[in-house]
Order: structure tokens, then sequence, then C-alpha cells
């Protein structure tokens, strides 16, 4: 009942986070547009628009690639597009929607080369992708110089289409990111079900009759349109962090792929549309790395900060652990010097006590002074009442579990893992204690 | 480099005379083959650790991450120590490198932090690092030669026509001074510029400035026409010197640390146990890559590199189990695919088959009209014969190919319809039911086969001897008997093993 209740718990704190950053990204432009007085053209508005949908669509399905350990996919498949550009601009020339399915096509075969390389070889994922983004890469290369050897061909600007550049971003480009965007939604929350379950655990999707191989696709085929789609925002290579930052990002979140999707989509929102600000405040400032840097920072502040799983967490969770540990092991040192000179509250000379404790006897002092279970009084350390108590207590919990290692077989006790720091009062059902009690009792302990 | 060049062509002016050392450096195809070549034998030779390691998009990674050495390198050097920015300086090259092995800490950092995977890590840590390259282009550096062709596709096909030239003999250096013969006086107006005024104008000043005054190099001085014979001079390409060099510290890494390499790659638990510190090696294979990645960054380009790296140890990955075998396939592939790619460029595949009669074919078939030239890219069409070698060698790999696949699966779909239709007749010969069940041309009934295939698996028993057809009916020779027990035995061999899987 009480890890439910801190599950909810849990599950409230991720959804509130992730309403105020929504909140924050849907507020961005009018909010620096009053706070700094910046003046948004028309411009801007259209590519921070673009870059927060686009962030958003690729900040969701990025979730699925980062969760199957194919964050490197979107690289691969973004550099695979350029033949295809290269070939559409051949048969249909410089129109945006022959080039787009061009790319798609292009990137969509090289994702089904990579597929038939991790069949029939040995190869490991990372070979198989690297060998497709070389060799199709070079595929393009090879017939954009070809094509710019046609003369009069108004070729110029064609890699730009791969390279990114946001600043040509026009409102028609966005409403079709947008339009695309929301099938892909759509798409999204239809399959949910089973893009789950693929994702996590393909056997038993298999086993209940969802067509693994079908889904699979299809799932990637998402992936492949977004890249598609990102490519003259963002990029190729930048398109990868794109892809993978607002999940990575997200993932240390929560453990739900709901929220984490839903989180990622914030996220990926959120930069897209921070960047695009940040690169609008000077016109040296590139859209798409800023973007990039933006998304990155969110996932340095997720790890250090994320409840739970972040860095600062452990390292604060550590802290802890080592203070009650020098505290426990200071108190037992000083219990045992005491009883062995004559009485539990005889004073322990501080140099023997530093000196049996090594470094963590000034932190275990330290720790149970401000607990009050101890003071420093003439002749050196004595122990409180409380101190004496505590002392006590643990020596009895210790013997307690010496006693369960020994007798636990022949007094047919319950299994529990041993784990001395712990109380075996709370390990054990309070008849299995007594049983432990009175053999400790008989004088069985060691 | 320029003392090692110089070696070098002493050595080669051994056996060739000076005019045809010169006329074979002259030649675009010989330069561009051998920097191909070169590139290729190092990168492959590298390349088959990473991909045993399971490392081979960290060079893709590093090749990217090198933009953000050379801009940062770039800004030092002429931000803080004010030097002239030149785009060729070998501390271009460190930065170059040091970036790569930043790219490398940072994504085990990432790594380590237990909180994403490892493709995770690579996937943010390079964009990161080539999206701070980028804002730092746009933002600092305006003029400097960076330009996104040479980024993406080198100048492999220009390598020539950037030499040093070395003298041999006759060599003279020329200071030209205003005195000197040869000078070329011109008068220049000092004040016409200031004042607004024409040269003819009665206020302009003049002064006497020497148009070609300097120190000449040999090599110049001959160009300049200041000598009066001609020094013995040799061009040699630079791009070759430092594929050279590069090509030659991965073969001694190779060489050198084969056993701890070997050691490390496979099993680096026990390399550390034995004392072979396998980290050194790791970060020494790094560095190593981010060199190599940056050398060739002038020829062939950041993204087609990592071709050279990627492709050719896997081809030779599915061609051989052998380490010692794999590390000579790997960089005889990678060469082999430079070779062949330089043909490609020019119009040729595989030396045989023109180009422009595949356009023409395209042409005629969709009733386009594209240009039937084809002149392209070098580097590109190096990586795209690579990847055509590549191929050869998952179809025709006598191990691991497609065919040598479909033929293993082929040959156990024929031994198991062997066995199944001898195990039949075992069973039923001796039973009542024998006339009916083993009758040849109803046979293929008890098995839903077509007749058509009962009547092959039949012939080929009769043909091995195994059985022979009496009176319409099948039964089994003695050495199909035989072979009935030897199957019999390795099934239950097999179901008493333990299950290995």
């Amino acid at each position: 009942m009480t890890a439910r209740a801190a599950i909810s718990r849990d599950d409230r704190r991720v959804w509130l986070i992730i309403a105020a950053i929504a909140l924050v990204s849907l507020l961005i432009i009018p909010f620096s547009q009053a706070l700094f007085g910046l003046r948004f053209t028309y411009t801007v508005r259209v590519v921070a628009l673009g870059g927060s949908f686009l962030g958003l669509i690729s900040g969701a399905l990025g979730c699925f690639a980062v969760l199957r350990r194919e964050s490197l996919l979107g690289d691969a498949l973004s550099h695979a597009a350029l033949p295809g550009v290269a070939i559409a601009f051949l048969l249909a020339g410089r129109e945006l929607s022959p080039l787009l399915i061009g790319a798609g096509i292009a990137s969509w075969l090289s994702l089904r080369f990579v597929a038939a390389l991790l069949a029939t070889t040995r190869l490991k994922q990372d070979a198989a992708l690297g060998i497709v983004l070389a060799s199709w890469f070079a595929a393009g290369i090879a017939l954009l110089a070809y094509i710019q050897s046609i003369p009069d061909a108004s070729q110029a600007g064609l890699d730009h289409f791969i390279f990114g550049q946001a600043a040509a971003i026009i409102e028609s480009d966005v409403r079709l990111v947008m339009g695309v965007g929301l099938i892909i939604l759509c798409l999204l929350a239809l399959l949910w079900k089973e893009f789950k379950l693929v994702t996590f655990d393909a056997e038993f999707a298999g086993a209940n009759g969802i067509r693994i191989g079908l889904i699979n696709t299809l799932l990637s085929t998402l992936i492949v349109v977004t890249i598609v789609l990102g490519l003259q925002l963002a990029g190729v290579i930048l398109m990868v962090g794109m892809l993978i930052a607002p999940g990575v990002a997200a993932r240390q979140w929560t453990h739900k792929l709901d929220q984490m999707v839903i989180l990622a989509a914030v996220f990926g929102a959120f930069s897209g549309g921070v960047g695009a600000v940040i690169s609008a405040l000077d016109s040296d400032i590139p859209t798409g790395p800023t973007i990039i840097v933006v998304a990155f920072a969110l996932v340095l502040l997720s790890l250090a900060l994320a409840p739970g799983r972040g860095l600062l967490w452990s390292r604060l969770r550590q802290r802890s652990n080592r203070r009650a540990f020098a505290a426990r092991n200071t108190l037992r040192n000083l219990y045992r010097y005491a009883l062995a000179h004559g009485a539990v509250n005889a004073p322990v000379p501080d140099s023997f006590i530093r000196g049996v404790g090594d470094r963590g006897a000034a932190l275990g002092l330290r720790e149970l002074d401000g607990a009050g279970h101890v003071r420093l009084g003439e002749g050196g350390w004595r122990l409180s009442q409380s101190g004496v108590k505590l002392a006590r207590r643990d020596i009895h919990n210790q013997q307690l579990w010496d006693t369960y290692r020994l007798y636990a077989h022949e007094l047919a006790l319950p299994n529990v893992a041993e784990d001395r720091e712990r109380e075996i009062a709370s390990l054990l059902p309070a008849e299995a204690v007594a049983i432990l009690e009175a053999k400790l009792a008989e004088g069985a302990a060691p | 480099m320029m003392p090692l060049e110089r070696l070098l062509i002493e050595f080669l002016l051994n056996f060739l005379t000076r005019e045809e050392l010169n006329a074979l450096l002259r030649s675009p195809q010989n330069t561009a083959t051998l920097i191909g070549g070169l590139i290729a034998v190092s990168g492959a030779l590298l390349g088959v650790f990473l991909l045993l390691r399971g490392l081979s998009l960290t060079s893709d990674a590093i090749s990217h991450t090198a933009l953000l050495g050379i801009v940062v390198a770039f800004l030092l050097m002429t931000g803080v120590f004010g030097l002239e920015g030149d785009t060729s300086s070998p501390w271009l090259i460190l930065g170059a490198s040091l970036a790569g092995v930043g790219t490398v800490l940072l994504t085990e950092m990432l790594y380590r932090s237990g909180l994403l995977r490892q493709d995770a890590a690579l996937g943010l840590a390079f964009p990161l690092l080539f999206a701070i390259a980028v804002i730092l282009v746009s933002r600092f550096v305006d003029d400097v030669h960076l330009d996104e062709d040479a980024v993406l596709v080198g100048e492999i096909g220009l390598a020539w026509a950037n030499t040093n030239s070395h003298c041999f003999d006759h060599c003279q250096s020329v200071t030209v001074t205003e005195d000197h013969p040869a000078a070329r006086m011109t008068r220049q107006c000092l004040n016409c510029r200031a004042l607004g005024i024409n040269p003819r104008d009665s206020r302009a000043e003049f002064v006497e400035v020497c148009g070609n005054c300097g120190d000449y190099s040999p090599a110049q001085a001959w160009s300049a026409g200041l000598l009066e014979r001609e020094p013995a001079l040799v061009f040699f390409p630079k791009s070759i010197t430092v594929t050279l060099v590069m090509a030659l510290l991965s073969l001694a890494f190779t060489l050198v640390f084969y056993k701890e390499l070997k050691l490390a790659t496979f099993d680096a638990a026990l390399a550390k146990a034995l004392g072979f510190r396998p980290a050194v090696m790791h970060y020494a294979l790094m560095i190593l890559v981010s060199l190599v990645a940056v050398g060739a960054f002038d020829a062939v380009g950041s993204i087609l590199v990592i071709a050279f790296f990627i492709i050719p140890p896997a081809a030779a990955y599915l061609l051989t189990d052998r380490l010692a075998l794999m590390l000579l396939l790997s960089p005889l592939i990678g060469a082999l695919g430079a070779i062949f790619g330089y043909d490609l460029a020019r119009g040729q595949l595989f030396s045989l088959l023109p180009v422009a009669s595949g356009i023409a074919f395209i042409n005629q078939l969709f009733g386009l009209d594209l240009i039937e030239d084809w002149d392209s890219s070098i580097s590109a069409s190096m990586v795209l014969m690579i990847f055509a070698l590549f191929l050869l060698a998952w179809v025709f790999s006598p191990r691991y190919g497609l065919i040598a696949g479909a033929l293993r699966r082929a040959n156990s779909r024929r031994r198991f319809a062997d066995q199944v239709v001898l195990a039949h007749i075992h069973n039923h010969q001796t039973t009542p039911q024998a006339a009916t069940e083993l009758r040849a041309d109803t046979l293929h009934l008890h098995f839903r086969w077509t007749p058509r295939r009962m009547t092959t698996v039949l012939a080929r028993l009769r043909a091995l001897g195994w059985i022979r057809i009496v009176d319409g009916g099948a039964v089994l020779n003695e050495r199909g008997e035989d072979q009935v027990y030897r199957f019999r035995r390795t099934m239950l061999e097999a179901r008493n093993m333990p299950d290995s899987g």
C-alpha cells in the first residue's frame, strides 16, 4: 500500500515537472519579448515554431531509439538521405516535395540494408550502420559532383538541404512539419501498445500475435520521416542530437514510458524554441547548433538533478551512507574500549579512538557528538546515556544476526538475505525473533 | 616533414631518374591513388581493432569533432598567441587530435555515470562538440578557408599540385635586391589616394618600388627565370608525406603491439591481469585514429574518411576468422578500392565498363536526357568501390557469404529429407502395412510432399546405394540401414548433450 502511494506520488511529481516545462516553453516567445525587449520578426517566429514542433516530434520518437539502443540510427539514416536528394534532383528538379520523398526513400533503403546485414552476417550494429552511412553518403557525394558538372543546373545550395539552414525556413515548411508531425503523433497514439511491447519485450509481443517485423519497420520509418523533416532545419549531424538528447534527458526523470515520451516531447519543444530565440539575439549564432546545445544542457541538468537517479542525489546518498557507517564503527570502538576499561561510560582517550578509527573516526565523532551520543570530557570521550543504549542495541542486533547465521537452518527460521546494516527484527517475524532471542540467551552466540 | 621527404626522394632516385619521378608524381592519377591507398591502409589497419571492439562509429564521432579541435586551435593561434592563421599548421592537427581524444573521454564520462548507454553517450557527445564548433566558426571565424566542400569531400584530385620542392643539384637560392639586374622597379604615387588626385597632377609625389624583390628558393628562382642552369628539382606532393607517415605509424603500431592489441581486444580482463594495461592500448588506438582522421581530412573529407575505417575491416571480417589474416586482407581491400575508385571517378567501372554507357542506358530506359559525361568526386568513388568490394565479400565469402549460407541451408534441407525418408522406410518395412506404406509412387502422400520432390529424393537415395526398389516398393539396403543407425545415434547423442544454447 505504501509502495503504491510512493509510486503515485512520484507520478504526480513527474507530471508536475512536465506541466511546468510545457508552460515555460509555451511562454518563451511572449515572455522573452516582454522581458528582454526583443522584437521578434516574422522569420524568427516561424523558425521558433518550426524548431519547437520538430523538437516535439523527434523527442517523442527519439525515446524509442534510445530505449532500443539505436541512438546512432539517426546518424546513419540522416547521412543516407543524400543520394536520394541527388537522384530526386536529377529526375524532378528543385522542388521541395520530390527532394523530401527522395531523401526518405534513400534512408529507408539504407535502413533495410542495415537490417539485411544484421540478419545475414555476424557484423554488429555499429559496423553495419557505419558501412551504410559511409557508402550511401559517398554515393550522394559522387552524384552531387556529377550534378555540378552539368552546365546550368540550378544545383546551388543542394547540399544545404542536407546540412541545414534554419534561416531559409519558410512558413510552408513549418506547415509541412506540423502536418506530417500530427500524423506521426496520431500513429504513435494508435499503435502505442504495440510500440511499447516491441520495444521492451519483442518475444512476448510476437507470442501475443503482434507482427514484430511490421511494427519495427513502421517505427523505424516514422524515425526516418522525422529525420527527413528535420534535415532542413538542423542538418545531418545535429539531427542525431535532436533525436536522442530529449529522450536521454527524459529517461532520468521517470521509469514509465508514457511519461518519458511526453517529457521528451516537451524537452524537445523547449530546446527547439529556446534555441531559436537565442540564435535570434545575434545574427552570427546559427540556429541548429544552438538548439543542440540547449538540448544538451537539459541532458546535463537531468543527469545531475533527476530525483533518485541523478548524480547529485547519488552523491548525497553516498555521503549519508558514509556518515552512518563512520558513526556506527566509531560507536562500536568507543563501547568496546569503555567496557574493557571498567564501565560503559569510562572515558576513551581521543588519541585511541582516532588511531583505531583511521580517517572515519573524525567524521564518526562529529556525527555522534552532534546527535548527543558522546561528549568530550576529562580524559577523553564518554558515551552518553543514549549512546550506551544505541551501542547495546547495535551489539545485540549483531549477535542476533550471528545466531541467525549459525542456527537459522536448525531452528527452521524463514529465509532472509543477511543485511547487517538493518535491524533483524525489522526483517523477521516477531516469533522468529523470539526464538533467536531464546537461543542467544542460552549462550549460543560465538 | 621536409627531411623525411628528402630521404624518401633520395631512396627513390636509386631506381628512377629525376625526370621519371617528377613525371610520376605530376600525374593526378598516381598521386591520388597513392594517397587514397595510404589512407586506406592506415584506416583499414586501425579499423580492424575498432570493429572487433564494437567501436566502429567512434571513428565517425572523432572525424566530426576534429572540426572543433581545428577551430579552437585556430582561434588560440590567432587570438591568444598572435600567430598567423595558417590552415595547414601542425598546431591545427594537434588540436584536432586532442579533440578526437576529448570526444572519446566525454563519451566514456557520460557512459560511466551509469545513467545512459554507450550508443546514447556517443550520440550525445559528438553532435554537441560539432554544434559548438559550428557556433564558434560562424561567430568568430569569418575569413578563414574552412570550406564546406573541403570538409565534405576533400581535394584528393588536386593533391598533386600542392607540393614541396626539393633541390638536388645546381641549387642556388637568389636574393633579389633593388640593385639586382633582374629587379623590376616601378614608380608608385605616394599621395595620390590620400589627396584623391590623378598621378599626372603636379602635386603627385613618386617613389621607386621594387616589384619582385625578396628571397627565391631554387625552384622559385628557376620559374622566375633568374637562373641560367636548371636546378635538379623534385616536386613532392605534401599529402603523400602526411598520409605516408600515418600509414607507417599505424603499421608500426599494429606490428609492435600486435600481441597487446590482440589480448586487449579479445580479453581485456585477462590483459589487465597479465599487466598489459588495456586502457593504455585503448587510448593509444584512439589517438592514432584521431591522427589518421585528421591527416586524411584534406584528402578525402571528414565524413568519407570513416569509410576507410569501417568498410574494409568489415569485408575482411566476413572472409576470415584469423586476426592476422584480417589485418592483411583489410588494407588490401582498402587499397584495391582506392585504385578502382580513381577509375570510377574518371568514368570506368573496374577499368572495364564505361559509366557513360550506363547513363545512356538509364536515359533510354526512363526517357531522360542526363549528360553522359561522368566526371565525379574521386574520394567518394573510392568509397563506393570499397563498398562494392564489401558487397562481393558479403555475397561470395566462402564461409559467411550469402551464397555459402544458401548452399549450406539447401544441403541440410537435403540431408533432412534423406533422413526422414530413410527412417520412414526403416520403421515400416517389417510391418504388415509395408506394401501400402512403402509404394514408391504413393510415398509422397505420407509426407505431404509433391510427387516430384519424392521422386528426386528417392532417385538420390538409390544413386547413393541406400535403398532399392523391389516390386514398386522401397527397401533399405545394408548401407541404408547403417545410415539410419548412424542418424539415430547422433540424434540420441544430441538429446543427451547438456543444453549449451
